[in-house]
């Protein structure tokens, strides 16, 4: 069984989750550890539910691609 | 000094110049304090008695002779085992790479190497930097030597833990979200992470390739500028790497703090993440302190806390998913399950959210650039508790998050935490200064006069 509830209270549909985490690649680790694929589920949509994102396009990402620059 | 085990890399690379201590001497004293001490705290991995003898007998033959290559020729340093040393294993404290023998030294080990430096063992670390403390998996967790029942912080667990507890002088840890500092801040010592770019990551395993530092972790600020000088420098195979030239962090270290201006940001503590009152009152004491040595401390306000720490999940999140998804999706059962849980979310962030996040980034960068044009250093808090008991699960999870050291792996800027006090259970509370970025001179100096102001540095754990 797995659980989604998040710590904000949102929840993701198991199914979904499911379905997300065998696109992932990561049918074995929902076999063998349900519980962590869930918590894992759970962590990423209460982080990224948190967070408030620019609004602006013109704001670029960090760090800005820099042609030649390291390579 | 009649306990050698206590003297700092300063100290011990004066006595071989003047002859009144060699090197093997200096290793055996330590040698034997690790054989006492190592089995109460695990801070090694895998301890290199044999090499690091036969190098310190080669130091003591090059000093002798006259030919001195530098402070550090002959000091012994940890290496936590996340970067590699020729000819060891790299095993991230994991199943997963435990037969990962390295075949080339990473750069900095080449660095300290040419300095004269004496690599003396690998150190325990939480999983690949993210999981711990953790009791699964194929080496035990690092224990803190002020109380061995409570964790020393990590990732760079043994690091902290073997620097405090007299087993080496100086070691190397690394910092994605803290993972220098909390060790420093739990274990009553002084951690630094330098400004990004200016330490090279090449040669260590990576967890976050836009966040990662590789950092020195000393008893005394001293100590770690000495290292800080030989481990610092461009490094042109390192896309992260920066192009500054490498000078003498140490310069500024007998200024003192008159009319500098230093930014306090309680809110971090106060407001964002409400310490424990013994944290918040070693703060406030921390800020009287400067203030009578003549700096002025002014509170000042950044973004929130959560703010950062939300950022710096979804870009850690994903990176390192990026990295682990191969071993994620075939050996699930050969991480430990803090591990897993861990590094797995990356697998549920999409892309969309990745770059908002270091678009958001950038906006934080520059909120912290507009503060620091007008302060010279800010400080604020590190650690928001002292370190719990190892085996208190729910506490450990509980406080270990509630910190205010990833908002500098975010922007990137120079931040050193030291010892601030400590609390009335024994275990140390902890201080961040933090600078503006490639002026890890002027972040030594307050941590120095902070330091000469107060007896922290002289106070050792009760153990061995």
């Amino acid at each position: 069984m797995i659980h989604s509830a998040t710590k904000s209270g949102v929840t993701m549909d198991q199914q979904y989750l499911a379905a997300l985490a065998r696109s992932a690649g990561l049918e074995k680790a929902l076999a063998e550890f349900p519980d962590d694929v869930a918590a894992a589920a759970a962590q990423a949509l209460d982080t990224a539910g948190a967070v408030q994102f620019p609004t602006d396009p013109a704001v670029e990402p960090w760090p800005p691609m820099q042609a030649g620059i390291g390579l | 000094m009649s306990e050698l085990h206590w003297m700092t890399a300063v100290e011990a690379s004066r006595a071989f110049a003047a002859k009144t201590l060699s090197p093997v001497e200096y290793l055996s004293a330590l040698l034997k304090r690790i054989d006492a001490l190592d089995p109460k705290l695990h801070a090694f991995i895998r301890l290199d008695a044999d090499a690091a003898m036969a190098a310190a007998k080669a130091a003591e033959a090059e000093i002798v002779a006259g030919r001195i290559r530098g402070p550090l020729h002959g000091v012994p340093v940890g290496v936590k085992d996340i970067i590699d040393v020729a000819g060891l294993p790299t095993t991230g404290h994991s199943k997963i790479l435990v037969d990962n023998i390295a075949k080339t030294d990473a750069v900095v080990i080449q660095k300290l190497r040419q300095a004269g430096a004496i690599m003396i063992g690998k150190l325990s670390t939480h999983e690949f930097a993210i999981g711990g403390p953790s009791h699964d998996l194929p080496f035990p967790a690092a224990r803190n030597p002020w109380n061995p029942d409570h964790h020393p912080g990590g990732s760079s667990s043994g690091s902290g833990s073997g620097v405090a507890a007299g087993l080496f002088p100086m070691a190397l840890g690394t910092d994605t979200g803290g993972s220098v500092r909390n060790p420093a801040s739990a274990c009553g010592i002084v951690g630094l992470k330098p400004t990004y770019g200016l330490v090279s990551r090449r040669g260590v395993f990576p967890l976050s390739y836009t966040l990662d530092h590789v950092g020195p972790l000393t008893r005394t600020v001293a100590d770690n500028a000495l290292m800080l000088d030989t481990i610092a420098g461009y490094d042109p195979e390192d896309p992260g790497s920066a192009a500054t030239q490498s000078c003498y962090f140490g310069r500024l270290l007998g200024r003192g703090v008159r009319d500098l201006r230093i930014g306090f940001v309680r809110h971090f503590h106060e407001k964002d993440m409400p310490a424990h009152p013994e944290v918040t009152a070693a703060l406030e004491d921390v800020a009287r302190v400067l203030q009578a040595e003549g700096a002025e401390v002014h509170s000042v306000t950044l973004p929130s806390l959560n703010e950062f720490s939300g950022i710096n999940r979804v870009i850690l999140g994903s990176e390192a998913w990026s990295i682990h998804a191969p071993w994620l999706r075939t050996r699930p059962g050969d991480y430990g399950k803090l591990a897993r849980r861990r590094l797995m979310p990356g697998a549920f962030i999409n892309a969309g959210d990745y770059v908002s996040s270091q678009r958001r980034r950038l906006q934080l960068i520059a909120a912290v650039e507009d503060v620091m044009r007008d302060y010279d250093v800010l400080m604020c808090a590190s650690s928001m508790d002292p370190a719990s008991n190892i085996h208190d699960d729910v506490e450990t999870n509980r406080t270990y998050p509630r910190q205010a050291r990833t908002p500098f792996n975010t922007t990137g800027h120079p931040a050193i935490a030291m010892m601030s006090g400590l609390a009335s259970t024994g275990l140390p509370t902890s201080v961040q200064f933090v600078g503006r970025n490639f002026d890890e001179a002027t972040v030594f100096r307050v941590a120095a006069a902070y330091e000469r102001a107060t007896n922290w540095a002289s106070r050792k754990p009760p153990i061995g």
